[in-house]
C-alpha cells in the first residue's frame, strides 16, 4: 500500500539524517575555576544525596539496640561485620533475591515490550477511539491503588492467580506508565520518518521494529530502569498477593524481620544495604544509554 | 475528546494526528474504486493500530481497568469487603462535603503539591541538564542522584527524621550557625512537618524525574544548538528557544506524572510522620487508606478516591490544553 | 460515541458483578468426619513467634487425629492480608484475632462462626472471654491476655537510692519516685532517665480509659484523658523522661531504652518479659536486675486487684469452614483457651488468658523470668480492661485519638483544646454520621 508520493528530503530510512552530528554541548569547555567549583557543588550534592544510604551502612554495622540512640552515632564504635554473615544464616535472603530478580526481570521485559508496542499504536497509528482509550489509560494512573486493590485481589483470586509470582507480574507488567512514557517519546520522532518508511514499503510492524525501537533506546532505558527499580522495591503488591514464604520478595522478607515485639534493626539495615546493591549495579549499567548520539547510532546500526 | 495531539517539536508540517491526514495524502482518492481502496486502507490501518495496543490492553483492561471501574461503582455503595455492596446513591459524596478531616486532607494534599511539583520539576530538569554532559565521573553522579529513589523508604524516613531532630539534629545545628536561635521542630511540630516532608519528597524524587528528562534530552538535535550559537544566542536563550521546545513532550509527561504522583503521595508521609503531628500532614491517599483498609469502609474510601481521581484528571486536562496551545 | 459508551457500561457491569458477587467459600475439601482432619490456621513471623507451633504441638500430643497447618501472614499487615483472603474465600479454617479493634469487622461481616458452646464449656477462669460476646453470642475465644505492667530496673533504683515500687503504688507515689529518681540518678552520675514513655497512644490513653470511672471510648467525651496527659507533659518538662519529639525523630525503641539501661522505669505490656529475657541472653540488652510491678493506680482503693489494660489475642473459626472440620476446630479452640494451651504458652514466657496455679508455675519456671514476690503478684492479680472496647466505632475513634495523642505530645495543641476537638470530631465524623 505504499503509494508513490514525494516528501522532500526524506527518501529512505537509511539515509534519513536528523542532523545528529557528533558535536555535543559538552564540547564547550568550562573555564578551569568554574569547572572546579562545579565539581565541588556536585560532590557536596552527591554527599547530601547519599547521606541516608550512609546511615543505612553505618546502622548495618551496629548491634540491634544501638541503632537508635540520642545523640546519633554516625560511625559505630565496634563495627559488627558479623551482621553481613548473620543475615544469610538466619534469613532466606537467597530465595528472596531469586524471587525478586525473577519478578523484576519478567515485569521489565513485559512492560518494555507491551508498553512500547501499545505506545506506537497511540502515537503513530490511527484507529477509532484511540484518544479516548489513551485518556482512560492515564485516568487509571490517577486512581490510588490502595482503594481498588481488594476488588482486584478478588478478581485475581477468581482466576487462581493469587499466591503465585505471576500474580505480581500480572499486576505490574501492563501498567499505563510505560505506555504513556513511550508514547511521549515517539511523538518527538517526526511523522515524516514513518511516512517515508511506508513509502519504502515497510509495514507498520516493520516501522516499529526497525525504526522506532532503535530510535527510542534512551526512553526504553529509562523505562527499563524505572520499572526494574519500582518492581524491586515494591512492597504493597507482593504483600497483598504473596503468602507462601517461599515466594517472598526481598522487601517482603526484610519487613518480616520487624515483627511486633522483636526488632532486629541492625540486621534489617544489613539486608536493606544488600538489597540496594544489585539495583545500583543495574543503574550504573543502564545509565550509559543516556549519551547523546545513541539514537542516531541506533538508526545506523 | 481529542486531547492527544501532542505533536513533535518540529513545528508545522504534515502531522499524522491530523484526522484528515491519511485521506489527503492518498493520491488514489478519486472515483468509487479509489474510495473502496481508501476505505480498505483505513480499515486496515485501524486494525493494525488496534493490534499494537491489544497485547497491553488485554492485561491492562482486565487487571487495572476492571477493578478501577468496580471502584467507581463501589463509591456509590456501602461496602465493607464482606458480602454484597448496598447501593446508597450519592450518600458517600454528600457526607464528604461535611467531613472536616477530608477537608484537612484535601488542603494538605494541595499544600504538598503546590510546593512539591514546581520544586521537583525545576531541580530534576536542572540535574538532567547538568548531568547530560560528558563529565568525568558522570555515571557516579547520575547514580548518586538516583540513589534516594532506590534507598529503602523506611531507612530514608529514619535518617531524615534524625537529620530533622529538634535539639541534636544536624539541620538545626547548621541553622544555629546562621544565627537561628529558635529553630523549627520539623517533623515533631505541626507547623513545620509539611515543609520537612516536602523537602524529603523533592529530594527523593528528583532523581527519578531526572532520568526521564535525561531520556528526553537525547531527542534535542545538537545541530539546533549549534545553529543557535552561530546566530549569537546565549546559553539562556538556547535553553529557552531550543532545549525547552524540543523537550516539550517529555516535560508534559513529567508534569502529568508528577502532578498525579503528588496528589497521590502516600508511603513517604506514612513512614515520615504518619500524618502527624495531629493532622498536620494527613493527605488524601492516607485518608483513603485509613477509611478503607483500617476501618473497612470501602464505599467511603472509594468515594474519596473518585474525588482524588477527578482532581488529578482536572489538572491533567488543563495541562493537556496548555500543551496543545503551545504546540499550535 | 453511543455504542462505545454502552460497550463500556457493559464491561463495567460485568466487572462489578464479577467482583461483588464473588463471595467467600472456603476450601472445598470433602470431609469425612471419622478420619484424620487437617485444620489450617493463620500465623505470623513464625521464626520469632513460637506460640503458634507450641500450641499446635501441645494440642496434637492430645489429639493425634487432628493436624494443624499454618498459613503465615505478615505481622504488621496481618489484618489487611487476612481481610483480602477472607473476601476472596482463601482464608484458613481458624484465624487469630490479633487485636480487639478488628474483631467487630470480621464478626459484623459474618466471617466468624458461633462458638458459644466452646465458650460455655470454658468456665470463668479465662480472662478477656467476654470481649468476644456480641448480642449474647460468642464468636471467638482468647488464648493470650497481655496486661500492662510497670517495668523497673532494680540496679538503677539502688544507684539512685530510691525505694523500688511495691504493689500499692498510686500515681502520686509514682510521681514522687520519678522525681527522686531524676535527682538521684543525676547525683549518681548515671545518664539514665527516670522513665521512658514510648510514643504509642496506648501508653497514656490505655490506663486513662481503664482506671477512670465512667470513662467511655464511645461517649465522645475525652476529658478523662486530661490528667494523664498533664502528667506525661509535666514529666517531659522536668526532664524525667525523653520528650516525645526526640523519641519520634530518633525512632527510639523501647526495647533499647529499657534494655540498655537508659530508663529506670517503663510502662509496657507483658509481652516484653519474654523479649527482654531473650535480648539479655543474646547480649542485645545489658544484664541487670529487673522486675515488674502493677501499673500505678488512681488511688489505694484498687490495690488488692490493680486495674490495668491490655487486649486479648483471640482465635476464631472461619464461617466458611468445611462442615466436617467444625468439631475438630472447636476442640482446638477449647484447648488453646483452656489450661492445656495456657500451660504450653506459659512455658515459653507468654501470658495466657487462663491463669491457674499450674500455669503460673510454668510461667515462673521459665529461665530469666523475675521470680520476686511483686512480679508474681503482678502476673497473677490484676483487673485487665480492654484497650479497644468492642464497638463498630472503635477503629475510627482510636484513629482520632491517635492524631490527638501526637498533637498533644508534640505540644502542637494544648491538652484541653485538643481533647475537646477530639470530642467534636468523634461526634461529627463517627458517632453521629452513621
Amino acid at each position: 500500500m505504499a503509494a508513490p508520493h514525494a516528501l522532500p528530503d526524506l527518501a529512505a530510512p537509511g539515509t534519513v539524517d536528523r542532523g545528529r552530528g557528533p558535536v555535543a554541548p559538552s564540547d564547550r569547555r568550562l573555564p578551569a575555576p568554574g569547572k572546579v567549583l562545579g565539581y565541588l557543588v556536585l560532590v557536596v550534592a552527591a554527599a547530601a544525596l547519599l547521606l541516608p544510604f550512609f546511615w543505612m551502612i553505618s546502622s548495618s554495622l551496629k548491634t540491634a539496640n544501638t541503632v537508635f540512640s540520642v545523640p546519633v552515632t554516625w560511625l559505630p564504635e565496634s563495627p559488627q561485620w558479623g551482621n553481613y554473615a548473620e543475615i544469610w544464616r538466619i534469613s532466606d535472603m537467597l530465595g528472596w533475591l531469586k524471587n525478586t530478580v525473577f519478578l523484576s526481570v519478567v515485569v521489565t521485559v513485559l512492560q518494555l515490550f507491551t508498553g512500547s508496542f501499545a505506545a506506537y499504536g497511540f502515537a503513530k497509528a490511527r484507529f477509532p477511539g484511540r484518544n479516548l482509550l489513551f485518556v482512560v489509560y492515564i485516568g487509571t494512573i490517577a486512581v490510588p491503588w490502595q482503594a481498588y486493590m481488594i476488588p482486584q485481589f478478588i478478581m485475581m483470586s477468581e482466576v487462581g492467580l493469587t499466591n503465585t509470582l505471576w500474580a505480581v507480574v500480572a499486576l505490574q507488567a501492563f501498567g499505563a506508565f510505560g505506555v504513556f512514557l513511550m508514547r511521549q517519546y515517539y511523538l518527538t520522532i517526526p511523522d515524516e520518518l514513518c511516512e517515508a518508511a511506508r513509502v519504502d514499503g515497510l509495514s507498520e510492524y516493520g516501522i516499529y521494529f526497525r525504526i522506532m525501537l532503535p530510535l527510542s533506546v534512551p526512553a526504553l532505558a529509562s523505562l527499563a530502569l524505572l520499572t526494574f527499580v519500582t518492581t524491586w522495591n515494591d512492597y504493597l503488591g507482593p504483600l497483598i498477593y504473596l503468602r507462601d514464604p517461599d515466594l517472598w520478595t526481598i522487601q517482603l522478607g526484610l519487613k518480616s524481620f520487624v515483627s511486633e515485639y522483636n526488632a532486629e534493626h541492625a540486621l534489617i539495615m544489613t539486608g536493606s544495604v544488600l538489597s540496594v546493591l544489585p539495583v545500583a549495579v543495574v543503574f550504573l549499567l543502564g545509565q550509559k544509554y543516556f549519551v547523546e548520539g545513541v539514537a542516531t547510532s541506533g538508526l545506523k546500526g | 475528546m481529542s486531547t492527544t495531539t501532542v505533536g513533535g517539536p518540529r513545528g508545522p508540517g504534515p502531522r499524522s494526528t491530523d484526522p484528515r491526514g491519511s485521506g489527503s495524502r492518498d493520491p488514489g482518492s478519486r472515483g468509487t474504486g479509489a474510495n473502496r481502496t481508501k476505505r480498505w486502507y483505513k480499515a486496515r490501518r485501524s486494525l493494525q493500530g488496534v493490534s499494537f495496543v491489544l497485547p497491553n490492553f488485554l492485561g491492562f483492561g482486565l487487571l487495572t481497568l476492571g477493578p478501577v471501574v468496580a471502584l467507581f461503582y463501589i463509591s456509590f455503595t456501602n461496602w465493607n469487603v464482606f458480602g454484597t455492596a448496598k447501593w446508597v446513591g450519592l450518600d458517600n459524596f454528600t457526607r464528604l462535603l461535611k467531613d472536616a478531616s477530608f477537608h484537612t486532607a484535601l488542603l494538605n494534599t494541595l499544600y504538598y503539591s503546590a510546593f512539591h511539583i514546581p520544586l521537583t520539576l525545576a531541580l530534576s530538569l536542572g540535574l538532567a541538564l547538568l548531568l547530560n554532559r560528558k563529565l568525568r565521573g558522570v555515571a557516579f553522579f547520575r547514580t548518586a542522584a538516583f540513589f534516594p529513589y532506590v534507598t529503602s523508604i523506611v531507612a530514608i524516613a529514619i535518617a531524615w527524621n534524625l537529620l530533622f531532630s529538634r535539639d541534636a539534629g544536624p539541620i538545626n545545628q547548621i541553622l544555629g550557625l546562621f544565627g537561628v536561635d529558635d529553630p523549627p521542630g520539623w517533623t515533631a511540630s505541626s507547623d513545620w512537618a509539611m515543609p520537612a516532608v516536602i523537602v524529603v519528597g523533592v529530594w527523593r524524587e528528583m532523581g527519578y524525574y531526572m532520568l526521564l528528562f535525561l531520556a528526553g534530552l537525547q531527542t534535542v538535535p545538537p545541530e539546533l544548538h549549534e545553529a543557535a550559537r552561530i546566530d549569537g544566542a546565549g546559553a539562556w536563550q538556547r535553553f529557552r528557544n531550543v532545549t525547552l521546545p524540543c523537550l516539550r513532550p517529555t516535560t508534559f509527561f513529567v508534569t502529568v506524572m508528577l502532578t498525579i504522583g503528588s496528589f497521590k503521595v502516600f508511603d513517604l508521609i506514612l513512614v515520615m510522620t504518619n500524618g502527624g503531628p495531629g493532622q498536620s500532614t494527613l493527605v488524601l491517599s492516607q485518608y483513603i487508606y485509613q477509611k478503607g483498609l483500617v476501618e473497612n469502609r470501602f464505599g467511603y474510601a472509594s468515594a474519596i478516591s473518585v474525588v482524588l481521581f477527578a482532581l488529578c484528571m482536572a489538572v491533567t486536562v488543563v495541562q493537556f490544553a496548555i500543551n496543545r496551545r503551545r504546540n499550535a | 460515541m453511543r455504542h462505545r459508551r454502552s460497550r463500556w457500561t457493559a464491561i463495567a457491569a460485568a466487572v462489578t458483578a464479577l467482583t461483588l458477587t464473588a463471595t467467600a467459600c472456603g476450601a472445598d475439601e470433602p470431609a469425612d468426619s471419622g478420619g484424620p482432619v487437617t485444620l489450617t490456621m493463620s500465623a505470623w513471623s513464625m521464626k520469632t513467634t513460637p506460640e503458634f507451633a507450641k500450641l499446635a504441638e501441645a494440642f496434637q500430643a492430645q489429639h493425634p487425629d487432628v493436624k494443624v497447618e499454618f498459613k503465615e501472614y505478615d505481622a504488621t499487615n496481618y489484618d489487611t492480608q487476612l481481610t483480602a483472603d477472607l473476601a476472596a474465600g482463601s482464608a484458613p479454617d481458624l484465624y487469630v484475632l490479633k487485636n480487639l479493634k478488628n474483631f467487630i469487622t470480621y464478626q459484623a461481616g459474618d466471617q466468624l462462626l458461633d462458638v458459644s458452646d466452646v465458650a460455655g464449656g470454658l468456665g470463668d477462669k479465662v480472662n478477656g472471654l467476654g470481649n468476644y460476646k456480641v448480642d449474647g453470642t460468642t464468636y471467638a475465644v482468647p488464648y493470650r491476655q497481655d496486661s500492662w505492667y510497670l517495668y523497673y530496673n532494680k540496679d538503677l533504683f539502688a544507684a539512685a537510692g530510691v525505694t523500688p515500687p511495691d504493689k500499692t503504688w498510686t500515681w502520686a507515689e509514682y510521681e514522687q519516685a520519678v522525681a527522686a529518681l531524676t535527682t538521684g540518678l543525676k547525683t549518681a552520675g548515671s545518664p539514665a532517665k527516670a522513665a521512658y514513655q514510648h510514643v504509642w497512644q496506648s501508653t497514656v490513653q490505655g490506663l486513662a480509659l481503664a482506671q477512670t470511672s465512667g470513662a467511655d471510648l464511645v461517649s465522645g467525651d475525652y476529658g478523662y484523658l486530661a490528667p494523664y496527659y498533664r502528667r506525661a507533659l509535666q514529666q517531659q518538662e522536668a526532664g524525667a523522661q525523653v520528650d516525645y519529639g526526640t523519641a519520634t525523630t530518633n525512632t527510639l525503641q523501647y526495647q533499647a531504652q529499657f534494655g540498655t539501661q537508659q530508663a529506670a522505669t517503663m510502662l509496657m505490656g507483658s509481652w516484653y518479659v519474654a523479649t527482654l529475657i531473650a535480648q539479655q541472653k543474646k547480649g542485645d540488652a545489658q544484664s541487670f536486675q529487673w522486675g515488674f510491678a502493677p501499673a500505678p493506680q488512681a488511688d489505694a482503693a484498687t490495690k488488692d486487684n490493680p486495674v490495668t489494660f491490655g487486649d486479648p489475642t483471640g482465635l476464631g473459626v472461619n464461617a466458611a469452614i468445611d462442615e466436617g472440620k467444625v468439631a475438630a476446630a472447636k476442640k482446638f479452640l477449647t484447648f488453646v483457651a483452656g489450661e492445656g494451651g495456657a500451660t504450653a504458652l506459659a512455658s515459653i514466657g507468654i501470658t495466657p488468658a487462663t491463669l491457674t496455679d499450674p500455669v503460673t508455675k510454668a510461667y515462673f519456671g521459665v529461665q530469666g523470668v523475675p521470680t520476686d514476690e511483686l512480679s508474681r503478684f503482678s502476673f497473677t492479680t490484676h483487673d485487665t480492661r480492654a484497650e479497644n472496647p468492642v464497638s463498630p466505632h472503635t477503629a475510627a475513634l482510636q484513629n482520632i485519638l491517635q492524631e490527638t495523642h501526637s498533637a498533644i505530645m508534640s505540644k502542637s495543641t494544648p491538652v484541653d483544646e485538643a481533647l475537646s476537638q477530639a470530642g467534636n470530631r468523634a461526634r461529627t465524623e463517627v458517632l453521629e454520621s452513621r
